[in-house]
């Protein structure tokens, strides 16, 4: 079939076409192949001498020999000219043929009267399905004719007998076309959506990548160190700021259990502990600090899931050295402030009590009054640096909690003995209550608490002329205890509520310039009260007074535990 | 016979101030400014009856002395100790070691009040 398909096959657009012709080609090498074999069988009958004439010899001779010749002309149409044409011809050729093959009776009426189906039937398959008819028409004719040369009557049957013939040649070519012309139109269908198919998939994967480029793009342009773990902590991924931060080649981390960098000597030993912590730590986004090779760094991890299983982690390191130092220096600016200013204010203080005290002999009265004024603004700068002190540990983090048990009636007693003189210099009153519930100690940060107090009423001083100051210590329910500050003051505008806790704050206008101070007094207060895991709020109506009302979480001491501190 | 009282400060204000404050109401004070010679003051002098110590101070903190001197030295059992400092939490780590814990800034008043309380009663 190799060697046979070139030959049969003839190269054409329309695949109807295609097949007939190459139907045609076969054909005519079949009908070759027979005209060769009745060659063969013609030279052997004449060699053996059998009962055929010499002048039917010539005969036949020339009747193969025109018939080749036919074919070969034939075959040229049909690849090169027209398949059509090419089969009309070859079926004529055929029949005419036929018309020669047997004696005029035989043809008419007898055993040769089969070949002419044959062109009926191969027409509709080899021409178009119709051409059985005329097919069928043609023989038709030419019996009818043999038949009237010869004095016969026409064989009504046989010719019914074609065209019955032409009948079913057409209906099963006509079948076949269809149901060919269908599989094509679904392989055409089926052609259209692989193409459609290739061409999404096509899209998909250029999408992805030009993603994916683009996510490594962002991923190297970042300062940060990322690397991103499978779900066994196996590195999948490093950006090249890893490599500048951890001051580690890559090829060290890519592929590498996350252990083995936490085991490298560069890793201070007390960071160890807290990366193992965050790989056993599947749930949450932590962060945190650790010292690498001189270098402080702060670590962020994020777990990443897929259909709520976890499927990795990315973290991300920053170099945290220059913040770290920053903090630090901050700190010892803050302890070194603490110290140096408070010692000379100190000794203000001292000399001018000692004025005060006649230490040096007897003083007079305006001389004692001086006294008192210079004790009284260094103790109101000392009260500055303190909240700014405050301010600046609370910034750094570094102010914390101490628990322990306080008794809420001294802290009243200590408030009265600090406030006491400030408010009746107003011509305010100080009063306080505490509900007779409360508890009489409980745990608590005294220093913090006291400050608190002081804050407030310090503040509602300030902002009140005339009436009084009232401090409540209450009992809301089991677990909670609060304060409360309520004044006669000028009050707060509504809108200005929201802003009275920000640093460095005073209501608009008036007060900034009358009343001195940072506005740190209230923004301290709020801090202390969130690091006591406590709120705060404000109420107030202008001209008619300010509230400010605490709630902090209440845990009682056992009676057990109280033991106070000397003196 | 007036009872001896050590004022171990290295601000020499504030070391005034605490003096007059002790000299006022009879005690006699002795002034040291510097870690390492309050050192060598506290093992080698008379014990004194009253140690005012400051926690900051140049070459020997006064914690250091706190717990290696003067709670080692079987000659200082009976002194008071009376830390000064302007740190609270320095107050909150040594109060359960000392006899007092005053917070800067100190009140001259205040000082002489305590001080004069701690004084033996003449009998």
């Amino acid at each position: 079939m190799k060697y046979l398909n070139p030959i049969l096959t003839v190269p054409t657009t329309d695949p109807d076409d295609a097949r007939r012709r190459r139907l045609l080609n076969i054909l005519l090498l079949g009908t070759l192949v027979a005209a060769m074999l009745g060659l063969v069988s013609i030279v052997i009958n004449s060699i053996l001498n059998l009962d055929i004439s010499q002048s039917d010899t010539q005969v036949l001779l020339g009747g193969i020999t025109v018939f080749t010749l036919g074919i070969f002309g034939i075959y040229q149409v049909n690849r090169r000219l027209s398949g059509r044409w090419a089969a009309l011809l070859f079926l004529l050729l055929l029949t005419i043929i036929f018309v020669f093959t047997d004696s005029t009776e035989e043809l008419v009426n007898g055993r040769s009267l089969f070949l002419f189906t044959i062109p009926i039937a191969i027409a509709s398959l080899i021409l178009v399905p119709q051409a059985s008819f005329l097919f069928a028409a043609i023989s038709s004719a030419i019996i009818a004719w043999l038949a009237t040369s010869i004095g016969l009557s026409v064989n009504v049957f046989v010719i019914s007998g074609f065209f019955v013939l032409a009948l079913v040649s057409w209906l099963s070519a006509r079948s076949l076309e269809a149901a060919l012309k269908e599989l094509r139109a679904i392989n055409t269908d089926l052609d259209r959506v692989v193409a459609e198919r290739t061409q999404a998939l096509a899209e998909s994967l250029d999408r992805e990548r030009i993603e994916a480029g683009r996510n490594r793009a962002i991923l190297n342009s970042i300062a940060d160190g990322v690397i991103v773990f499978d779900r066994n902590w196996n590195a999948i991924l490093a950006n090249p700021a890893v490599r500048g931060i951890l001051d580690f080649p890559l090829e060290l981390i890519i592929d590498k259990n996350f252990s083995e960098l936490i085991e490298h000597p560069k890793l201070a030993p007390k960071s160890r502990g807290l990366l193992y912590a965050m790989m056993e730590h599947d749930t949450q986004p932590v962060g945190f600090r650790i010292e690498w090779g001189g270098k402080t760094l702060s670590v962020s991890a994020a777990q990443v899931y897929s259909r709520n299983n976890n499927i990795g982690t990315v973290t991300v390191f920053r170099d945290f050295t220059h913040e770290a130092e920053v903090e630090k220096l901050k700190s010892t600016f803050v302890g070194i402030v603490s110290h140096e200013l408070r010692t000379p204010l100190n000794a203000i203080l001292g000399y001018a009590e000692m004025f005060k005290e006649s230490v040096y002999g007897p003083m007079n009265e305006k001389q004692i009054n001086m006294s008192d004024r210079i004790m009284k603004n260094t103790q109101r700068l000392l009260g500055l640096i303190n909240d700014l002190l405050d301010q600046a540990q609370m910034e750094a983090g570094k102010l914390t909690i101490q628990m322990a048990p306080v008794k809420p009636a001294e802290l009243l007693e200590n408030l009265h003995s600090v406030m006491d003189k400030t408010a009746s210099d107003k011509g305010l009153r100080l009063t306080s209550e505490i509900d007779d519930n409360l508890p009489e100690s409980f745990n608590g940060d005294a220093a913090r608490l006291q400050q608190i107090l002081v804050n407030l009423v310090n503040n509602s001083i300030k902002f009140t002329d005339h009436g009084s100051v009232r401090v409540r210590l209450f009992y809301p329910h089991q677990n909670k205890w609060g304060i409360e500050v309520a004044d006669t003051g000028h009050g707060i505008p509504e809108s200005e509520i929201p802003y009275i806790f920000d640093t460095f704050r005073q209501v608009e206008g008036t007060a900034t310039r009358v009343h001195g101070g940072f506005g740190l007094g209230l923004s301290i207060v709020k801090q202390l009260v969130s690091l006591m895991n406590g709120e705060i709020k404000a109420q107030s109506k202008l001209e008619e007074g300010t509230a400010f009302i605490i709630t902090l979480p209440l845990v009682v001491v056992e009676a057990a535990n109280t033991n106070w501190r000397k003196p | 016979m007036s009872e001896l009282a050590l004022i171990i400060e290295d601000d020499e204000d504030l070391a005034n101030i605490f003096a007059e404050a002790l000299r006022g109401i009879g005690y006699e004070v002795e002034l040291v400014a510097d870690g390492k010679i309050a050192q060598e003051r506290l093992k080698n002098g008379a014990a004194p009856f009253l140690v005012l110590l400051d926690m900051h101070l140049p070459h020997v903190s006064g914690a250091d002395l706190l717990t290696n001197i003067i709670k080692k030295d079987e000659r200082l059992s009976k002194t008071m100790v009376i830390i000064t400092t302007a740190d609270a939490r320095m107050g909150d780590t040594y109060g359960d070691q000392v006899d007092f814990v005053l917070i800067k800034p100190i009140s001259f008043v205040q000082l002489r009040d305590l001080t004069n309380r701690l004084k033996p009663r003449i009998q």
